[in-house]
């Protein structure tokens, strides 16, 4: 850091000092986001491309009927946002990625956001900065201005991908404009949450929390008209608010603008009378009563992972309850509508028109929340060994295959308790609208996804093994990269040798056809594998921290 | 589970060495530390001494030779950790947990704790359990590793630079622990930079530095390795001082300038203070050497 005073004070050189103080604060951030902000840039780029090329590959024009009850089927307007421009290459794209799109560039933003405010703080290393020139506040706007300058490079990059692909101009800016907008939205959460909460995770949890439930506010905006007015207040409402290659309307960009602006003020605003580690909302320092799990290691890989469980199930059963209350509507349209099933059926979902179809191609979904949640708790056991929290755990007579193991065990568990409550809010959702969904097959579908699940956990642990730094990058890999390869592999035809390395190529449709017994138990035997080794490998290398 | 003879070292290293990338950590490393002992192992930072802990506990994995504990290798942490306690130079606690939720998940995991033992030592230590670990000082983390490891009562604590975050009361008290455990029997790998520190709680020390063992040795010889740096200053020359140079205990006579003096002194002052006393002395200081400089003269070169 530059920060130091000189020693022989010379007043010209100072203003000079300070200003490359906060550029070296501007570029340690810059260092800090540039690679994830390539790879999201890339993904997001190359996907939009990707689907345009793909549209015009389709070669039928989708008839004005269509369309017309497509944009007025409740279902399909609460699941997907508001279809507008399917006509259009450009059109089409936007309602087939912007929402996935939109969630993902949030989402890394917001994380990223945390990471480099209260990660930074909660490491001790701003006590070295703030010793420095610089102010709290100063740097907390720096850094803001980084983060949301790395989530308006992804939006761009979305844009560009397709204007390269040959989608129209106009079209291509608002929706470049609109994930741009989503991404600094999730930006200036995190860092607003970073000077609410003392700790990373929590800060991190309460963003994606607000961002996320800014996606059930567009469900519920879009499926129920007297509510409609919600979708202004988040950022994947307003993204079919500016209805990208149809109206191209500027006015949703800026209310984004505003939803940015607004806690990314307020969060500089809040940095300024705070004190270095501390946080507006404080926690209880002092507690007498004490978990009575955390004398034993299965109780503490419980203690660690009960909390998170509650949230992601939380979040997950609201998000089918909706999805089973919507049943009914969604099958009806489709039944209606075979344009429409052809066209879900060459993005996988195929059977849409039965209940059991529909549920089974939206629990393949379930499997990439749950098989984030077991990747993500393994790479907090990366973490805290990062850290150095596990050199006492393992001064005591514990191995760490046994800590590792135990931990797997009780993440494993916890995924098998959120598939069911996934199941189970279908079940729900179905009952309340008579869709006539059984409660075993609601269970027994959202169960079936677990291998893909357990796979991520095996991946996670022989990351914890091989590469402790990459676990959850490589643990989210067997589902939200298998998903992508599959929905790709449908698409563009490509030979079942690609397709079989997806690991949804080997589950069933169930409840709508029988499980693959066979495909399941090898899914679990490769994930029993990678655990296995990732375990042992674990135990013999060194520990870091 | 083999029951460990009685006379087995506390421990023993055979030719241990550790290579990070090109850097060389430890290199050949052989000690034995016979149970009962008060060991101290000295030497300034990155000399090596918590990378030889980290691979006593089988935290890190040898690149040469091997360690034991009373006579289980390092690598068997299951075998090796039903005998020991271990309180890390930088505690990491998890830090949503209290300090008493650490101290339970300690006890209920590890081989056996004295609660009403560990209770006086919360007391003694004068720390407050229910506060959540991340409002603790550097100070109050290492305090409930140390609460933890003494309350077990295991036949072998080590120690890595155990009282780096503890003021002069908490370091007073830490000694008086020291001593119960040497009493009770207990073997005491002591890890430091502070010879004062260990020339009070230990019977013998080993000295590393570079990652090399370079003398281990009694607490008498210690305290030959133990001389004050002399510094005075004249208001007027004094040519008769030149004699300081054939008291006893006196090495390395140098004059800077005409009117200052700087000797080496091992031993007691008094015949240097006599000769001192008929000269006019307008400053005296005498000075403990730092380790390093003790290193510099017995190895006759400069740190790496």
């Amino acid at each position: 850091m530059t920060t130091r005073t000189p020693s022989r004070p010379a007043p010209a050189a100072l203003p000079a000092t300070s200003r490359s103080a906060g550029r070296a604060v501007t570029g340690a951030a810059v260092r800090q986001v540039r690679r994830g902000t390539a790879v999201v840039a890339a993904v997001c780029g190359g996907l939009t491309a990707l689907v345009v090329v793909q549209y015009r590959g389709l070669d039928g024009a989708v008839g004005i009927g269509s369309l017309t009850a497509l944009a007025e089927n409740p279902a399909i307007r609460t699941l997907f946002g508001p279809p507008v421009a399917l006509d259009d290459p450009g059109g089409f794209t936007v309602w087939r990625t912007g929402t996935v799109l939109a969630v993902l560039v949030g989402t890394w933003a917001a994380l990223t956001a945390t990471r480099l405010t209260r990660g930074e703080e909660e490491a001790g290393r701003w006590d070295l900065l703030l010793a420095g020139r610089l102010r709290l506040r100063s740097l907390v706007a720096r850094t803001l201005v980084v983060v949301l300058a790395a989530a308006a490079v992804t939006g761009a990059a979305a844009g560009l991908g397709l204007l390269l692909a040959g989608a129209a101009g106009p079209g291509a800016a608002v929706f470049g404009g609109v994930l741009a907008g989503t991404g600094t939205v999730g930006a200036a959460l995190g860092v607003l949450a970073a000077q609410l909460l003392p700790d990373r995770r929590s800060a991190s949890g309460l963003a994606v929390a607000v961002l996320l439930g800014g996606l059930l506010a567009r469900m519920v905006a879009d499926g129920v008209p007297a509510l409609g007015w919600l979708a202004w207040l988040t950022p994947f409402g307003l993204l079919g608010r500016a209805a990208p290659f149809a109206t191209d309307r500027p006015a949703p960009l800026l209310v984004l603008a505003l939803l940015a602006a607004v806690p990314a003020v307020l969060a500089v605003v809040l940095a300024g009378g705070r004190d270095l580690g501390g946080s507006r909302v404080a926690g209880r320092d002092r507690r007498t009563a004490h978990s009575r799990l955390l004398t034993s290691l299965p109780g503490l890989a419980l203690h660690r992972t009960r909390r998170a469980l509650g949230t992601w199930a939380a979040g997950l059963m609201a998000y089918f309850l909706l999805i089973g209350l919507l049943a009914t509507a969604m099958t009806d349209f489709l039944r209606a509508n075979p344009f429409f099933a052809r066209l879900a059926a060459q993005a996988g979902f195929a059977q849409l028109g039965s209940v059991e179809g529909y549920v089974s191609a939206l629990y393949a979904l379930l499997a990439v929340p749950v098989g984030v949640f077991a990747a993500g708790r393994i790479a907090a056991t990366a973490a805290d060994e990062a850290a150095g929290r596990l050199a006492l755990l393992y001064s005591l007579p514990v191995g760490r295959s046994r800590w590792a193991a135990t931990e797997a065990a009780t993440v494993a568990a916890a995924s098998v308790v959120l598939a069911g409550a996934g199941g189970l809010a279908t079940w729900i959702g179905t009952s309340w609208v008579g869709a006539g969904l059984g409660l075993g097959d609601a269970l027994a579908g959202a169960l079936g996804v677990l291998p893909v699940a357990l796979l991520c956990l095996g991946a996670a642990l022989a990351a914890l093994g091989w590469a402790p730094a990459a676990v959850l990058p490589i643990g989210v890999l067997p589902a939200a990269g298998g998903y992508v390869l599959l929905v790709l592999g449908d698409t563009f035809g490509w030979p079942g040798a690609v397709r079989w390395f997806s690991p949804f190529a080997h589950l069933n449709a169930v409840p709508a056809e029988p499980v693959d017994v066979a495909g399941g138990l090898g899914m679990l035997a490769v994930a029993g594998v990678l655990a296995l080794a990732g375990c042992l490998r674990y135990a013999r290398r060194d520990l870091l921290g | 589970m083999a029951v460990p003879s009685p006379s087995a070292p506390a421990v023993r290293t055979e030719g241990l060495g550790k290579r990070f990338g090109p850097t060389e950590a430890v290199v050949d490393l052989s000690l034995t530390v016979p149970p009962g002992e008060v060991f101290g192992f000295l030497g300034p930072n990155g000399a090596g001494k918590s990378t030889t802990i980290r691979l006593l506990l089988g935290l890190l994995r040898p690149t040469t030779g091997s360690a034991w504990v009373f006579d289980a290798p390092a690598g068997e942490v299951a075998r090796a950790h039903r005998r020991l306690a271990y309180v890390p130079a930088d505690v990491s606690l998890w830090p949503s947990l209290t300090g008493r939720e650490c101290l339970d998940l300690l006890a209920g995991v590890g081989p056996g704790t004295d609660l009403a033992y560990r209770d006086q030592l919360l007391e003694r230590f004068a720390l407050d359990p229910d506060r959540r670990a991340r409002t603790y000082s550097s100070g109050n983390r290492q305090k409930v590793a140390l609460v933890a490891a003494f309350a077990t009562r295991a036949p072998l604590l080590v120690l890595d630079e155990p009282t780096s975050g503890l003021d002069p009361l908490m370091e007073r008290e830490f000694r008086a622990c020291i001593a119960e455990a040497a009493e009770r029997g207990q073997t005491v790998f002591l890890s430091s930079h502070q010879l004062a520190e260990v020339e009070l709680a230990c019977s013998r020390v080993g000295i590393i530095r570079e990652g090399r063992l370079v003398e281990v040795t009694g607490l008498a010889e210690l305290r030959r390795l133990r001389r004050a740096e002399v510094v005075a200053d004249l208001s007027t020359p004094a040519p008769e001082l030149q004699r300081l140079a054939a008291l006893p205990g006196v090495s390395d006579l140098r004059w800077p300038t005409p009117v200052r003096l700087e000797l080496s002194l091992t031993g007691p002052p008094g015949p240097v203070l006599r000769a001192l006393a008929d000269a006019d002395v307008a400053h005296l200081e005498m000075r403990e050497p730092s380790l390093e400089e003790i290193f510099l003269d017995y190895y006759g070169q400069g740190p790496a």
